[in-house]
């Protein structure tokens, strides 16, 4: 057990935690941050993604201690409270989400994508959106992200 | 408000029923509404009829005018949270902006809550609208009595009562008190689906804005005061289970709470349960258990040997088959399919507490019923002691219709009296443990045709595990149409459990039959298109007396269809025929009309422009089904490169569905579906090796992901106010073949082993 001052969605939060404990259980258990979900635990399949300093990375694949020198953001931050960015508003008007579970991680790897290149042709689209939806809305999703390019 | 939430009651007894019933003027459901629970939270939460108007279980408008809308069966990602609500404000008549919509959790007074079978939609259509229909009946009452004219010179418009002669109008929250006293109707007409302004349209999911923000609403986001966190493992050989573990040095470690093995509990693989305060703590003790393990029989069992069973129950079958008819061209091949976990994107999961004799869960389950009765049973509680809240789910796909999980956490639970437990599955556990994977499968097809290109033979011998749905028979199309066809089945022994996995049969068997379709019109140096619509050509005719001679033309709809029932569930939908080609049971009534089938196919195969001249490397391929009642044909246009790689540039589906409630979310389930479909056929292989599935997690188990999902997937609905059909399933059966069809139409290379992903696609 270890302290551990992170930056969460611009909060100071300290957390009391196993050091090898990943940032994904830390953020669903100990900050009851639940937006980010778990689906494989290696890396795979992206329902995890929060971003590190801006950029996607998978919570369940590096420990809270690799993570508490960056600004950590997760889906709950994504936008000000109360309020959609326009990819949240193009997921939710183009009705994207089947199940709901990856969709999260999606949104997190759209928002980097768009703010590297806000106006993504197809490849660029399959290049950044590698995270497996088991519903498989790509479709809607590469709607969704052209829709929030143009908005 | 009546109630801020539900509260599941599974026994209600019969003085909370009659207090209930005199407080909200009667039921809609008589003898089975208790939704309010027990009389003490009822008077809690609504002390007089002024709180408002609850003619049934679903509805409740209070004096202000908001009106809540229960969603009586789970969210897996079908929609059902978002089209059953919506068929109940569109009979009821208000604006769907002004609903609010809450999930449902068990209780007999929804009706019927199982999703599966794609039977949400179709089983609850008539009795929500029923019950839309009554309670705007007695506000038009109400109206009519307040102001003293007939009530059939009132109507309704978006929320009010409207008297058009006097140019009055009246809120629904305005009328609750006097609705309240009303006897509630029966028999009360419903509107034409040709007046619907609702249904048909576009809606988004309720939830949306919670999943784009990260909201807790999934069972594995539950979080009570003072839970833990559990871990359960099991013998990852099918059926073996502990024989000892070294207990004594997990409990020392770090964060965990408690550990023991549970056995011979009715129902419950037996485990090593793990407790701790996060789930990573338990996550961590259980890679530092060390358990003995009586792995059982099965330890002998591989895909490997079940192949060689196959191909002898084959050949064996081989010997006695009939001859081909003289100067007929003879067809032969063998189809094979893996098994398949569900691999839901939310592993399993279940959260439970356990006080005064009363289990209480929050589960991700398909079937809210199954789990109750698994507890209820395997700890034997006493019957409606055990309370079943239903969360949305992370995916179904026909995994969450077995809820072993709910009884694991149970069982934890049970122990640990009073303590709130979460017991979440890693993806390990959830490969290794499906409770139902897609049985592998084999077809071994010996077909032939004549000189004018007419099918004149037509045999397969079907090989799967024993046990589950799936099984085919030769009232399969084309079999129903070819005189003399004939399909023989065989079983093969094994300890893994298979069952449903979306579009159960059919997601293997129509792959292998519109594949030999498509050989079989290739033999005869045919058009599929116009093939497949010859060979509807006989369903197409009006019933014809029964064939006289032996071996005549078999039943047109010989109602073969799967098994109806599923865990459960009895009577969820009976058989169907199954002319179209695939399971016409569930998913709705009615019997296989070809016209409808017909209609599809054109409709498909104008919108992709079928027959259009392609260089070598592309191709289109054609497919249909009859899945769920519902008839989907699909076009698939594909592009392989010289050095073998695939792409799959276009799918183009044609569907009659009947009346489509939301067209936003019936459009995304085919177009997931389809996707679905392809991806698992592409690259998804699981098998078993020395009694245990061999692939453990994404990295060996490759789901499609963007990359190689379809840069086009269309969607086209036959109008239709037929009662609504299944839609989570039908899409995804015929999309596979429709692709291996098109590859054969590219580069002549025909695919007859799942995955595709296996096949070298090299030009020769």
């Amino acid at each position: 057990m270890s302290n551990f001052n992170l930056n969460v969605n611009g909060s100071a939060r300290s957390v009391d935690v196993a050091d090898n404990t990943p940032l994904l259980w830390v953020l669903r258990d100990t900050l009851g941050l639940v937006g980010t979900k778990f689906g494989c635990g290696i890396g795979e399949c992206g329902a995890c993604t929060v971003h590190l300093d801006g950029s996607p990375a998978k919570s369940c694949s590096f420990t809270v201690k690799e993570a508490a020198n960056a600004m950590i953001t997760t889906i709950e931050g994504l936008a000000p409270a109360g309020q959609l960015t326009a990819l949240q508003q193009a997921w939710c008007r183009l009705d994207v989400p089947q199940c709901g579970y990856c969709q999260g991680g999606q949104l997190m790897c759209a928002t980097a994508l768009l703010a590297a290149k806000p106006k993504p042709t197809d490849a660029d689209i399959d290049n950044a959106m590698g995270n497996i939806c088991r519903c498989a809305t790509y479709t809607r999703i590469r709607q969704a992200i052209h829709a929030a390019a143009s908005a | 408000m009546r109630a801020s939430l539900p509260v599941s009651s599974p026994s209600p007894d019969r003085r909370t029923f009659l207090k209930v019933g005199a407080l909200a003027g009667g039921g809609l459901l008589v003898g089975t509404f208790f939704r309010w629970g027990n009389a003490t939270a009822f008077a809690q939460t609504a002390p007089a009829t002024a709180a408002g108007f609850a003619p049934n279980a679903f509805i409740s408008i209070t004096p202000s005018g908001a009106v809540s809308l229960i969603a009586p069966n789970s969210e897996m990602g079908q929609g059902a949270k978002t089209a059953l609500p919506m068929i109940i404000a569109e009979e009821l008549d208000v604006p769907w902006e002004k609903v609010t919509v809450t999930q449902g959790d068990l209780n007999r007074a929804y009706g019927q809550q199982f999703a599966v079978g794609s039977m949400s939609t179709p089983g609850n259509y008539n009795p929500l609208r029923q019950a839309g229909a009554t309670a705007r009946a007695m506000l038009v009452a109400a109206a009519a009595q307040t102001w003293g004219v007939p009530a059939a010179d009132c109507t309704t418009e978006s929320g009010y009562v409207v008297h058009a002669t006097s140019g009055r109008r009246l809120g629904y929250g305005a009328l609750t008190a006097t609705a309240a006293t009303l006897a509630v109707p029966q028999g009360v007409a419903v509107k034409s689906p040709n007046d619907f302004k609702l249904l048909g349209t576009r809606v988004p999911g309720v939830d949306n804005e919670k999943i784009v923000t990260g909201q807790a609403l999934f069972g594995i986001d539950q979080v009570l005061p003072g839970m833990v966190y559990a871990a359960y493992v099991k013998c990852r050989v099918f059926g073996g289970k502990p024989i000892s573990a070294n207990l004594d040095e997990v409990k020392k470690l770090s964060g965990v709470r408690d550990a023991f093995i549970l056995d011979g509990i009715t129902g419950l693989m037996p485990g090593v349960a793990i407790v701790a305060d996060s789930t990573w703590n338990a996550f961590s003790a259980a890679d530092q258990l060390k358990v003995q393990w009586d792995e059982g029989a099965a330890v002998a069992e591989s895909s490997e040997t079940m192949a060689k069973q196959a191909a002898a129950l084959a050949q064996g079958a081989a010997a006695t088959a009939a001859a081909l008819p003289e100067g007929a061209k003879g067809v032969e091949a063998s189809y094979h399919y893996p098994f398949l976990p569900h691999a839901t994107l939310e592993p399993q999961n279940c959260t439970a507490v356990f006080k005064g004799g009363v289990m209480e869960m929050w589960v991700p389950t398909q079937i809210p019923s199954a789990g109750q009765g698994l507890v209820t049973a395997g700890l034997g509680l006493a019957a409606g002691n055990v309370t079943v809240h239903v969360t949305r789910l992370g995916g179904g796909f026909g995994r969450r219709g077995s809820n072993e999980y709910s009884l694991e956490v149970a069982a934890i639970a049970k122990k640990l009296e009073g303590t709130p437990v979460k017991l979440t599955w890693t993806r390990e556990q959830d490969m290794a443990h499906d409770n139902n994977y897609r049985s592998n499968g084999w077809h071994f097809f010996k077909g032939g045709v004549d000189a004018t290109g007419k099918v004149v033979a037509l045999n397969d011998y079907f090989v799967k595990m024993q046990g589950g749905p799936g099984d085919m028979t030769a009232g399969t199309f084309p079999f129903n149409v070819v005189r003399g066809a004939a399909v023989q089945a065989g079983k093969i022994n094994g300890t893994i459990r298979t069952g449903y996995w979306r579009a159960p049969g059919d997601n293997g068997n129509i792959w292998a039959t519109q594949s030999f379709v498509d050989e079989l019109a290739h033999a005869a140096g045919r058009d599929p298109l116009e093939f497949t619509l010859d060979l509807l050509a006989p369903l197409s005719a009006p019933p014809a007396p029964p064939a006289a001679e032996a071996g005549g033309l078999p039943s047109v709809f010989p109602g073969a269809g799967a098994p109806g029932a599923l865990g459960g569930p009895a009577g969820a939908g009976g058989v169907g025929a199954r002319g179209g080609g695939g399971r016409g049971g569930r998913g709705g009534g009615g019997g296989f009309a070809a016209s409808r089938m017909v209609a599809v196919l054109k409709l498909a195969t104008e919108k992709a422009g079928w027959g259009k001249k392609l260089p070598r490397g592309q191709g289109q391929g054609l497919a249909i089904t009859f899945t769920n009642n519902s008839y989907v044909a699909i076009v698939a246009e594909v592009t392989v490169s010289p050095q073998g790689e695939l792409k799959v540039t276009r799918l183009t589906a044609a569907v009659d569905a009947g009346l489509v409630v939301n067209l936003s979310s019936a459009e995304s389930q085919v177009q997931g579906a389809m996707v679905d479909g392809i991806g698992a056929a592409w690259f998804l292989k699981a098998t078993v090796e020395k009694g245990a599935l061999a692939q453990t997690n994404f990295d060996q188990y490759p789901l499609i992901r963007m990359e190689n999902a379809p840069p086009a997937v269309e969607v086209h609905f036959i109008k239709s106010v037929a009662a609504p059909t299944g839609l989570g399933e039908p899409g995804l059966p015929p999309a596979a073949p429709a692709v291996c069809n098109a590859i054969f139409a590219a580069i002549g290379k025909r695919i007859r082993t799942l995955p595709i992903a296996d096949t070298d696609l090299k030009w020769a």
